[in-house]
């Protein structure tokens, strides 16, 4: 069996990006991270055109049918395979080399495996038809077949590649993490940086790893359920407790909702643990830890029930009282976020910050994450809702919080490049792949959001009537400009030169 | 001024970008000068930085309030229970609608109406997850309810004010011909 350094540099074109470098000693926390990370990017490419498609169907009046099947694909693909996997790589490499604790074994493995061959899976559907949006909106699955619009061999299929992913999410990642972080021995010449549950770096993983296994837990025995109904293992009969429409849409979205705070928690928490490590003076301290602890507390307790946000406008099936809480909640994220503004800002007032493309992008998807936070507080005010709720407001606020999130966790691999595959990057390259995708991420988060205020449904294939076209026309535009962006990236990646000098084993990397 | 900002989409735009364009201007700014113009660390005495601290969250807080406790008179429910107020005290009933959404059409007990009349509109979904949005001749989404199929009625009462032809629409994804499912209801100016 290959390893997975192997793989990667067996691997043509990403697998000179992304070649672990092995003279360092630190193949346990680089091998399977750097290939999760590797193919992570394969599946930005493929997301990347589906997303490009999904305008061109409507400008060029092709078949709806296409404008679903890319939806379904861009969506699943970009959630998953693309940005929970770069997410699961980056971390588990941090973890590691904060821990000294390895990243190998059969649960990293399987975490790759699942999540790649899932995603393939659930690929292969979609393009025979399983055009269901990256949501699902169960019971339309079923009813699709019912209605002649998919087969039911695409069902089970997307189903089965939908429960292997979710495994590698829900079960799989937070283990590992768990693992590493409470059980496994630590091994000296994996320490790069020493980290403790005090950090608040460390603290969001934690917390992160725990809200994906506990909100997601009955997502999985639900999804569970319903396939092993579909493989005709289990009498449908015995589990209609599962099939119920509104079953499935509230363990759906308990699980969907925190898994987007989840990683608001960890990529909050990773601004945290790499900021102090670019401050100008050299101390390679927060403003306030306190604080910042502070404020992943509250995101945490304020986000996990704040998912009713999804469900306001099923008034009054959905008593009111619980859409007043997830209102309140919402908003309280916001509390949370504002927290954390003030403990960064200050923290780059007080200490001053050494200009880097890493930390660059670290801070302007930070920004981003910001700008698209004030969004979803907005349509997460019961009255807004009723007026945005079903509109591209709804996609842009996907989007926008998918693209701020990519764009941190792109500056962390950035900034882990070098330990990595001990190669660098360069500034020049950096600075412009930074101000080219910041410029398109708002650009495509207005045009969005620009398109929700003015009544464009999300998810419609019908974008030539009432103007909603001149949006579509920007979206083109700022997702071409995306792609540009990322094209950009990529060459730096492929053009990165070796270290001149290799790093002793356990020694840190300069700013690690 | 609070009509436009609380029931149109655009409304919520304009909030939006009031809440944004402080922070924008303030934190990138702050990148910007903290790490090209004065990189050098600020002398910071840390008794007016918790002052600083204590006034943003603050007016963070304060802001939050207000901006969610001036929405509270249009909350569906307040405007539902307004009309009920409004029916009563003027003897007149309100006009129930029933309405079935089934792949990919809506079947609906009435579809015109008289400005001025609270209608209170009743909707199930049969199949699948449908969307029963209403659109205002101008474009503007009045509003919208989401529809699972199992559970009980979505409701809300709402008053139409301008005679016209409004537009509905699914905006929840349904399947190949979710963007055709769509209605109209007539909306004729008041005798009175």
């Amino acid at each position: 069996m290959l390893s997975p350094a192997a793989i990667i540099q067996r691997t043509p074109l990403f697998g000179r990006m992304f070649s672990v470098d092995e003279s360092t000693g630190l193949e346990e926390i680089n091998g399977w991270p750097g290939l999760m990370i590797m193919t992570s990017f394969a599946w930005l490419a493929v997301a990347g055109l589906l997303g490009v498609a999904m305008p061109l169907t409507q400008i060029f009046e092709l078949d709806a049918g296409l404008f679903y099947l890319a939806i379904t694909a861009h969506g699943a693909a970009l959630v998953f395979p693309f940005l929970l996997q770069l997410v699961f790589g980056v971390s588990l490499h941090r973890a590691g080399g904060c821990l000294g604790t390895p990243a190998t074994g059969l649960i990293p493995a399987l975490i790759f495996w699942f999540m790649n061959v899932g995603a393939v899976l659930l690929t292969i559907a979609i393009l025979f038809g399983f055009s269901v949006s990256y949501a699902v909106m169960y019971p339309l699955p079923i009813v699709g077949v019912e209605t002649g619009q998919w087969s039911m061999w695409v069902v089970v299929l997307g189903f089965t590649g939908i429960a292997l992913v979710l495994l590698s999410v829900i079960v799989l990642y937070p283990i590992q993490v768990l693992k590493m972080l409470f059980f496994d021995q630590q091994r000296d010449y994996l320490l790069l940086t020493p980290r403790s549950l005090r950090d608040p770096g460390m603290l969001g993983m934690a917390m992160a790893a725990l809200v994906l296994l506990v909100a997601g837990t009955p997502l999985i025995i639900v999804a569970s359920a319903v396939l092993l109904g579909l493989y005709g293992i289990l009498p449908m009969a015995l589990i209609t407790w599962a099939t119920e429409p509104v079953v499935f849409q509230f363990v759906f979205f308990i699980f969907a909702h925190n898994l987007m705070e989840a990683m608001a928690i960890m990529v909050i928490a990773a601004v945290y643990a790499t900021l102090p490590l670019y401050l100008a003076d050299g101390t390679r301290k927060l403003y306030s830890e306190r604080l910042a602890r502070l404020a992943l507390w509250i995101l945490l307790v304020t986000s996990v029930t704040s998912f009713f946000h999804h469900f306001y406008t099923m008034l009054p099936a959905l008593p009111a009282a619980l859409s007043y809480h997830g209102h309140i909640m919402s908003w309280g994220t916001g509390i949370g976020a504002a927290l954390s503004i003030f403990t960064i800002g200050a923290t780059i007032w007080k200490h001053g910050i050494r200009p880097d493309p890493a930390l660059m992008a670290i801070l302007f998807g930070f920004v981003l994450y910001v700008l698209d936070g004030v969004s979803a507080i907005i349509t997460s005010n019961v009255v807004w809702s009723f007026q945005l709720h079903g509109t591209m407001w709804q996609s842009a606020h996907t989007m926008a919080v998918l693209i701020a999130m990519t764009l941190l966790w792109l500056g962390v691999f950035m900034h882990h490049y070098p330990v990595i595959t001990g190669r660098t990057l360069s500034k020049k390259t950096g600075y412009s792949f930074v101000a080219l995708y910041t410029i398109s991420a708002l650009g495509l988060a207005y045009s969005m959001l620009a398109a929700g205020a003015a009544g464009m449904p999300r998810r419609f294939a019908a974008w030539n009537q009432e103007g909603w076209m001149f949006y579509g026309n920007l979206i083109l535009f700022f997702g071409l400009l995306l792609a540009v962006a990322l094209a950009v990236l990529a060459y730096d990646l492929y053009k990165s030169r070796f270290i001149p000098e290799p790093v002793a084993g356990g020694q840190a990397m300069p700013a690690e | 001024m609070l009509d436009f900002l609380y029931q149109s989409g655009w409304g919520a735009f304009t909030a939006m970008l009031l809440f944004q364009i402080p922070f924008l201007i303030v934190f990138v700014s702050l990148i910007f000068w903290k790490s090209v113009a004065g990189r050098e660390p600020s002398g910071t005495d840390d008794k007016k930085t918790w002052w600083v601290e204590a006034m943003w969250l603050t007016a963070v807080v304060a802001l939050f309030l207000v901006v969610n406790i001036v929405s509270i008179q249009y909350l569906p429910a307040v405007s539902t229970a307004r009309a009920v107020q409004s029916a009563v005290q003027s003897g007149q009933d309100i006009q129930d609608v029933d309405v079935t959404a089934a792949s990919w059409y809506y079947e609906m007990s009435n579809r015109e109406f008289i400005a001025g009349d609270p209608i209170r509109f009743s909707a199930k979904a049969t199949d699948t997850q449908h969307g029963f949005a209403v659109y205002h001749p101008d474009g503007r989404v009045l509003f919208t309810m989401m529809l699972i199929p199992g559970v009980g009625p979505a409701s809300l009462v709402y008053t139409f004010q301008d005679p016209g032809t409004y537009k509905v629409r699914c905006l929840e994804y349904c399947g190949l011909a979710h963007h055709d499912m769509s209605d109209e209801l007539i909306v004729t100016a008041s005798a009175n």
